[in-house]
């Protein structure tokens, strides 16, 4: 081991000192800044993860639309189920509609699902009812739409399409669609609780006069990081048709998600730096207490780069062990994180915060290795250039002058 | 001539026309005037000076830790012949400083193994002889003590060690004695005057000391900036 180093680590752990104040204090300061800073991105990306995966359960990887309804929507499903980037495929139908209980009335987003694809995303969203239970008579409501009409489970709703507006309008009499909620879903996107209404695909065809054609198809990838590859190259041999990847359905919400998490980092990373200038401000004047020993250093020899060393290192010891203890307070942090916040909650009585504004059962987590990596790094560089100030500082000394001004 | 060569290649140090001077509120104060000094190998020197005269300074120019204003000093450097000991601190120069100068954190043994690492010696060769100097000025039972507790002689026996290991070929001593009582001093100054003539080094003992200077055959006294011999 080079004697610099040696004395480095001797000068911040001197001997016979069981909690050196300045190491102690130094090492806290990184450490608390690199695990506030790796909390909040690993529980932001839990966010980021869990909502993409809703937006992909939701939406599908890939949605294939036209300008006008599908016409032969079972030929498109077939040529594209045999493509080898596509598990699965489905049709289904959209359209507003009016949905009525009693004095109750509220605008629907009727979707027409096929009841045979097992991946159909909605019963993983169910919190009363169930899912299997759907069929021509039968509707499965968001849960916004359903606390609109007062209804729960069990209660009959009655649903007039615009296709009866134009009946209505010809002279004719349509009596409404009467459905029993059979399921209510809440997947956490407030648009799709509060306007939701699906029904059997071939239930809306009926109503809406749709005859075999569908609003669009529903695609699910084998790798859906890769939608917008595979959009791109689907669509490139169909000009009428416009393949969407899930990562545009909902890019807004995704990239405020992005950016929120940017921002996020800068402001934690100001605690990382504040520690860094600490560690600045008490290594400069443990150098200027030690000035003599600098002299001292340089008359044995000691060459500039050593100097510069002894002391650079001090900041980046620092650095390490307090990036190495923050790594281990994420690790403890977000393994009690539900008991953390449970205490939070019941402190400041706000409730559960995050199954009332999320609907997450448990505070996500996404483990990302990039932001250790980077806030590692960035850690050290910090702490490397707070401690290598005053080490160019104490290195740029005249020996004399050193000795004279202790 | 012959005679002239043998002093010539005798000399481990030359000090020609030094002069030295600090700013100060009042304009520049002129600390050393005109410095000349030559000394030979296995000499030991003394000068002595009141408080403030510049001993120190003087002790500073000669082992390369400060520039002179004016004058040029030389210093036997192995391997290299006499040269400018700025550019070869550590090499040819042993420093013995009045409040030791001891790094705080590591022990006697450490203390002076460092001087030998930092001339870039392995480890064990260091360790080895510091263990040996610090035996040979009374400390082989204290090697693992700290400065803290070791008495203030023990600290100024432990940087005399310090000063030894890399062998040089001249020592400098800047009132080595000066935080000591008198008793100790007396124990310190026989120590530092045996193990330099011990080792055939060269010493330069800078006291304000009549009594410790007159212990060197060569004395000079430094007043005003200049130099005379005593």
């Amino acid at each position: 081991m080079p004697w610099f180093l040696q004395l480095a680590l001797r000068q911040l752990f001197p001997p016979g000192k069981r909690f050196p104040a300045f190491a102690t204090v130094s090492i806290l300061g990184v450490g608390l800044g690199v695990a506030s800073l790796l909390v909040v991105q690993t529980v932001m990306n839990g966010f980021g993860e869990e909502h993409r995966l809703r937006i992909r359960e939701s939406f599908g990887d890939c949605v294939v639309v036209g300008n006008t309804p599908l016409a032969q929507p079972d030929e498109l499903l077939k040529v594209l189920r045999a493509d080898g980037a596509v598990v699965a495929a489905t049709p289904y139908a959209e359209g507003p509609a009016l949905l009525r209980q009693g004095d109750f009335s509220g605008v629907a987003g009727v979707r027409g699902i096929d009841l045979a694809d097992p991946r159909q995303a909605a019963r993983h969203y169910v919190v009363a009812g169930n899912f299997a239970d759907l069929d021509d008579g039968r509707v499965i409501l968001g849960a916004g739409l359903a606390r609109a009409l007062r209804v729960q489970v069990g209660a009959k709703v009655e649903l007039w399409s615009p296709a009866m507006a134009e009946q209505a309008e010809k002279g004719k009499a349509p009596l409404p669609a009467e459905f029993e909620v059979c399921a209510i879903i809440r997947t956490g996107f407030t648009e799709v609780d509060d306007r939701a209404a699906l029904i059997p695909l071939r239930r809306f065809r009926e109503i809406w006069q749709l005859g075999p054609r569908a609003h669009g198809l529903i695609l699910h990838l084998k790798d859906p990081t890769q939608a917008p590859a595979v959009a791109a190259r689907l669509g490139a041999a169909r000009s009428e048709l416009r393949f969407i990847p899930w990562q545009d359905i909902k890019k807004n919400f995704l990239e405020a998600i992005r950016f929120e998490k940017t921002m996020l980092f800068f402001l934690m990373f100001i605690i990382t730096l504040v520690a860094s200038f600490s560690i600045g401000s008490t290594l400069f004047s443990a150098v200027i207490r030690r000035s003599r020993e600098i002299g001292v250093l340089v008359s044995l020899g000691s060459a500039r780069w050593q100097l510069v060393s002894l002391f650079g290192l001090q900041g980046l010891l620092i650095g390490a062990l307090g990036t190495a203890l923050g790594f281990a307070l994420t690790g403890g942090i977000l393994h009690f994180r539900e008991g953390i916040l449970g205490n939070i909650n019941r402190l400041f009585g706000d409730g559960d915060m995050v199954a009332q504004v999320y609907q997450f059962s448990k505070v996500p987590l996404h483990y990302d290795g990039t932001d250790f990596f980077v806030a590692a790094g960035f850690t050290l560089l910090t702490t490397a250039i707070a401690g290598l100030v005053p080490a160019l500082w104490a290195a740029g000394r005249k020996p004399a002058e050193a000795m004279r001004d202790a | 001539m012959p005679e002239l060569l043998r002093q010539s290649s005798d000399l481990v140090l030359t000090a020609q026309g030094l002069r030295k001077s600090f700013r100060a509120p009042a304009g520049p104060l002129e600390v050393l005037r005109q410095i000349d000094l030559e000394v030979r190998s296995g000499e030991a020197i003394s000068i002595r000076g009141s408080s403030g005269s510049g001993k120190t300074t003087l002790l500073q120019l000669l082992g390369g830790l400060d520039e002179p204003d004016a004058g040029e000093v030389r210093v036997l450097v192995p391997g290299r012949g006499l040269a400018r000991p700025r550019h070869h601190l550590g090499q040819g120069v042993g420093f013995v400083f009045q409040n030791y100068q001891l790094m705080p954190e590591l022990s006697a043994l450490e203390n002076v193994a460092l001087a030998a690492l930092i001339a870039g010696r392995p480890a064990a060769t260091a360790t080895r002889d510091a263990q040996e100097l610090l035996a040979s000025v009374g400390l082989g039972a204290r090697l693992s003590h700290l400065p803290s507790k070791l008495s203030g002689g023990e600290c100024q026996r432990v940087a005399i060690a310090r000063a030894l290991v890399n062998r040089p070929t001249i020592i400098l001593a800047d009132e080595p004695t000066g935080n000591l009582d008198e008793q100790t001093g007396v124990e310190v100054l026989n120590l530092l005057l045996g193990v330099v003539a011990q080792r055939g080094a060269t010493l330069v003992l800078v006291t304000h000391s009549r009594e410790f200077a007159e212990r060197t055959p060569r004395r000079y006294t430094l007043s005003g900036g200049v130099l005379s011999p005593a």
